[in-house]
């Protein structure tokens, strides 16, 4: 019993600390950056004894008393939740500046990304549909309430109502799906799920297809796939940029950790009925996402639109998996890292300009940048590099093992499409690396100005690079080879 | 001795990072990149000195890179990479000598990065480190084109980068689906030269999966119907980045179909050797004709230059053995006439900002010593006795009268096409009476001499004795002819 709550320690922590948040959401004495600074210790102090679980490599169900089945503490899900940990910190701390250059970030902001980093862990652990499904009600509505933050902005709360509105009634399908899953099987656990598909390999399972094919399709939607592609530009748009930051990496990393606990466990036996429809909805994704991408002007919609294209590319790694190489979740995790990385760098880099003036940045706005801000437009080449997946970055390794996988398990029509996508890509990602050297610029060239955002920035920035050459040249930062074993093995637990 | 290469390769852009580091000033960031590409020079020179023309691959260095994939630092020399290192770190110094006076930081700092691209690319042997150095070359043209060119010059650098890359990526995937196929028949994954050439393919693959490789030189060469980047990106490039393209980059592409395409598919590349002779024989013909007609100067030569690479492509596979020696030595001469003959275009605009033949005129009268090695260099571009390119261009001419009589009048049409564009050319810039723009023509100055005499003379020492330079690959391409069963 006290070994269990030692392991639900991480997320207690940060629900713990989202309640005092919240109580405190009057304080006078708490400022912007101290409820940042505080929120920052407690995802830390949580990080930390997620590492000493990750080492201790548990694997129990805990609190099975209550909860049954419905709640493992595992590899797969202690490096998840180290990965939104880290996450959300990178994203706090990238945006120091940015709060405190705007007045609509008080005391609820914190708690509810807390709540919401909660949300993503429980879904991370949850081994049972309900709780998933509650779970992910948790992180989204955390995160409906945050696109609409600043009220100032008219764009911000329709943001958020597009997003509430049809996130809403992807939940309810889920919910629907659990449903039909639960009438046919008599259990929402999902080993039990497993265990009625294989015991009964005669029938057709047509419940559990159609419950199944209705939480995908969720899932779907919340990544951005493209026929449920509707709402990503302009809730991207609208949002408060850390919450784009949050959705765009953090967010999409959990929806990844469940849909491949679901996908990777409980659906093995019924594969066959989907694989031919997601494949055309990734090809679907590509293509759609990368019109998306090229035709919009400004930077923080292009990011978006290419959200949909990466979340294409991690399909196609789905895809893999549907095909039966098991291995090719620990690309999808690879990627994810790779896209976190590069994505928040370039959203940080665009919430640092923004601290300083008010605006939104359009490819027009970056005119001359690599006069006004040497390093950074280094770092924002970089960053658009590794999204363009060009080699000697993350992305490029990223992207190789997603290509692999797909080739591997015989997809090479799609291998050959994600191919000729992250050539499209290359358009509007270098688009942006010509606007900021081609022209020159009045401007005086100004001081790299030092302080935790673009630190951090710069380190990130480092990192794409390293993880992208890959030699372990540093001993302690994560290689390419590195990660991707960490991967295998949190895939290897899951999957036994 | 294993660790030259390393060093080779990677001198220069550490030259720029410590120069980044340092935030170094104009003085510097020069003898920075002076003192690395001499040094590397001097590491080429010292490797040529130990190499064996008949030991196959040498110093070879081979480090763990990506395990799971079994990717490797796999980098090694042969006669074939021999030829194009030494020709492009003689080359880079030069060009650092031409930029003496440049005042842009950022010229500098692409410039190391792009030796170390060209000269990596050259230098790889795992086909992902490859792609890796071929992509990355990209980066600093792409700025240098749309940073310090003229005309239309992002358009350009969008577009050259735009081209190649969709080439690149076809390779990328033709590279993917060959690890894949020797995983299968393996059991491990591997990536090496090697390993991948001792995979037995079945043809229908072979034939596409050759094509995503062929496709990505094809357009670095370029092919005629590939090429409609080529003219733009010359004329709006810099005159350095122009040179980098015509001399270095250009032959990456052939070098690229002798090391990959012959090496990795030679029994398919049998199906593609008519339809590659068709197209280089048009691009002889067509890039001539176009050259003819060019009013602008540096446009110009990147037609000639289309023109003798496709003469070069069209020895490389008529295969055998008068025309690989012939290509491989063209490579190196080419490089260098046009070298020569691109970085004094860059001496005319920037001496009197137009480099359009109809301004010019009459240079001669002012400027006798810079006619002189002007009509030098174009003379060798088109195939003047005693200098390099005649040697190789009569080997080319003929081993294509050998494979047949056709052929080898197309092949000898080059030699008659540049002789009438560089004739007409030098009559329109360098005689006649001075027109007002070339009135007050300087000559060349002390920096410009020592920039342009070592090309001329290493020129005129290929045209005199070639022996002395054959004998360091000759071995080796007999052994690549008999490889494919194609020593007759």
């Amino acid at each position: 019993m006290l070994y269990d709550l030692f392991l639900v320690l991480p997320m207690a922590i940060v629900v713990i600390g989202a309640i005092v948040l919240m109580l405190l959401r009057f304080s006078p004495w708490l400022s912007v950056i101290n409820r940042n600074f505080i929120t920052i210790v407690i995802l830390g102090i949580s990080l930390c004894i997620d590492v000493l679980h990750y080492a201790a490599a548990p694997d129990t169900f805990v609190f099975v008393d209550i909860f049954g089945h419905g709640f493992v503490v595992d590899t797969f899900a202690t490096l998840f939740d180290m990965m939104f940990l880290g996450g959300a910190m990178l994203t706090l701390l990238i945006n120091n500046e940015y709060f405190k250059s705007r007045n609509y970030f008080d005391g609820d902001f914190f708690a509810l990304l807390l709540f919401g980093v909660f949300g993503m862990m429980i879904l991370a652990h949850a081994n049972e549909l309900i709780s998933a499904f509650v779970a992910l009600e948790i992180a989204s509505l955390s995160i409906y309430v945050l696109v609409g933050y600043n009220t100032a902005n008219p764009k911000s709360p329709e943001a958020m109502m597009k997003y509430i509105v049809l996130g809403s009634l992807m939940g309810a399908l889920f919910m629907l799906g659990v449903a039909l899953v639960y009438g046919e099987t008599g259990s929402t656990i999902i080993g039990d799920i497993y265990q009625h598909i294989a015991s009964h390999p005669h029938t057709n399972h047509t419940l559990i297809a159609v419950g199944g094919l209705l939480m995908i399709v969720t899932i779907l939607f919340k990544i951005g796939a493209v026929p449920f592609h509707a709402w990503v530009i302009d809730v991207y748009h609208g949002a408060p940029l850390p919450v784009a930051m949050v959705m765009a990496s953090t967010f999409k990393i959990a929806l990844f950790a469940i849909t491949l606990r679901i996908y990777l466990i409980d659906f093995e036996p019924v594969y066959a009925v989907w694989s031919q429809s997601l494949q055309i909805i990734t090809a679907l994704t590509l293509i759609g996402g990368s019109f998306l991408a090229l035709i919009q002007d400004n930077i923080k919609r292009m990011l978006a639109g290419s959200s949909i294209v990466h979340a294409g590319y991690m399909m196609i790694a789905l895809c893999s998996i549907g095909a039966g190489d098991k291995l090719a979740a620990s690309a999808i995790m690879f990627y994810l890292i790779s896209y976190f990385l590069s994505s928040v760098g370039a959203f940080g880099i665009l919430s640092f300009l923004t601290a300083k003036e008010h605006k939104h940045l359009t490819f027009e706005d970056f005119r001359g940048f690599g006069f006004r801000h040497p390093y950074l437009a280094v770092m924002m080449t970089i960053f658009m590099l590794s999204l363009a997946g060009f080699p000697s970055t993350i992305g490029f390794m990223g992207k190789f093992y997603i290509f692999v996988s797909a080739i591997e398990s015989g997809h090479v029509y799609i291998a050959l499409l994600g191919v000729f996508v992250a050539f499209v890509s290359i358009f509007y990602y270098f688009r942006l690396i010509a606007m900021m050297y081609f022209n020159k610029d009045e401007g005086k060239e100004q001081e790299f100005a030092f302080d935790t955002s673009t630190t951090l920035i710069f380190l990130m920035a480092l990192l794409t690079v390293t993880g992208g050459i890959g030699m372990g040249l540093i001993p302690y930062l994560p290689s390419a080879d590195g990660f991707m074993d960490i991967a295998r093995e949190a895939i290897g637990s899951l999957v036994r | 001795m294993n660790m030259i290469l390393t060093l080779i390769i990677f001198i220069p852009i550490l030259g720029a990072l410590l120069g980044s580091l340092v935030r170094a000033s104009i003085p510097l960031l020069r003898l920075l990149a002076i003192v690395t590409s001499l040094f590397v020079l001097g590491l080429s020179w010292i490797l040529a000195w130990y190499f064996d023309p008949h030991a196959g691959m040498q110093f070879v260095h081979i480090a763990p890179w990506i395990q799971n994939y079994g990717i490797t630092y796999y980098v090694g020399v042969d006669a074939l990479s021999l030829v194009l290192l030494l020709m492009i770190t003689l080359i880079m110094p030069l060009l650092y000598l031409y930029m003496w006076r440049e005042k842009r930081h950022g010229y500098w700092y692409n410039m190391m990065a792009l030796q170390t691209g060209v000269l990596g690319a050259v230098l790889s042997l795992d086909l992902i480190l490859f792609y890796l150095f071929w992509e990355t070359m990209l980066l600093p043209v792409f700025i240098m084109i749309g940073r310090y060119g003229n005309t239309d010059n992002q358009y350009n650098a969008m577009r050259i980068v735009v081209m190649t890359i969709f080439g690149s990526m076809a390779m990328l995937f033709s590279m993917l689906y060959m690890g894949y196929l020797f995983f299968q028949s393996h059991g491990f994954w591997s990536f090496s030269y090697n390993d991948i050439a001792s995979l037995s393919l079945d043809p229908r693959t072979s034939i596409v999966v050759a094509a995503g490789f062929l496709l990505a030189f094809a357009i670095k060469i370029p092919l005629p119907l590939f090429h409609t980047w080529m003219a733009p990106a010359y004329g709006s490039s810099p005159t350095p980045a122009v040179v980098i393209l015509s001399s270095i980059m250009a032959k990456l592409g052939i070098y690229g179909i002798w090391r990959f395409g012959f090496g990795l598919f030679e029994s398919t590349l049998e199906y593609y050797v008519t339809p590659l002779i068709v197209f280089a024989l048009i691009g002889v013909i067509f890039y001539a004709i176009h050259a003819i007609m060019e009013p602008n100067l540096r446009r110009m030569f990147a037609y000639s230059s289309g023109s003798h690479l496709s003469l070069i492509l069209l020895g490389l596979m008529l295969e055998n053995v008068y025309t690989w020696n012939g290509s491989l030595y063209l490579v190196a001469t080419h490089a260098l006439a046009s070298a020569g003959i691109l970085i004094m275009i860059g001496m005319i605009y920037r001496r009197v900002r137009s480099i359009t033949i109809d301004d010019l005129g009459g240079i001669a009268q002012v400027a006798p010593r810079f006619a002189f090695f002007f009509s030098f260099f174009a003379l060798s571009i088109a195939g003047l006795p005693g200098t390099g390119g005649f040697v190789a261009e009569l080997l080319i001419i003929i081993g294509a009268f050998k494979y047949s009589m056709i052929v080898g009048v197309f092949a000898a049409l080059t030699m008659i096409a540049a002789i009438t564009f560089v004739f007409w050319m030098l009559q329109r810039t360098l005689f006649g009476a001075p027109s007002t723009v070339t009135a007050g023509f300087q000559d060349l100055g002390r920096i410009d001499l020592l920039i342009l005499t070592p090309l001329a003379l290493l020129l005129l020492l290929t045209g005199l004795a070639p022996s002395l330079f054959t004998q360091l690959f000759e071995p080796a391409l007999l052994e690549m002819l008999q490889a494919i069963g194609r020593y007759r």
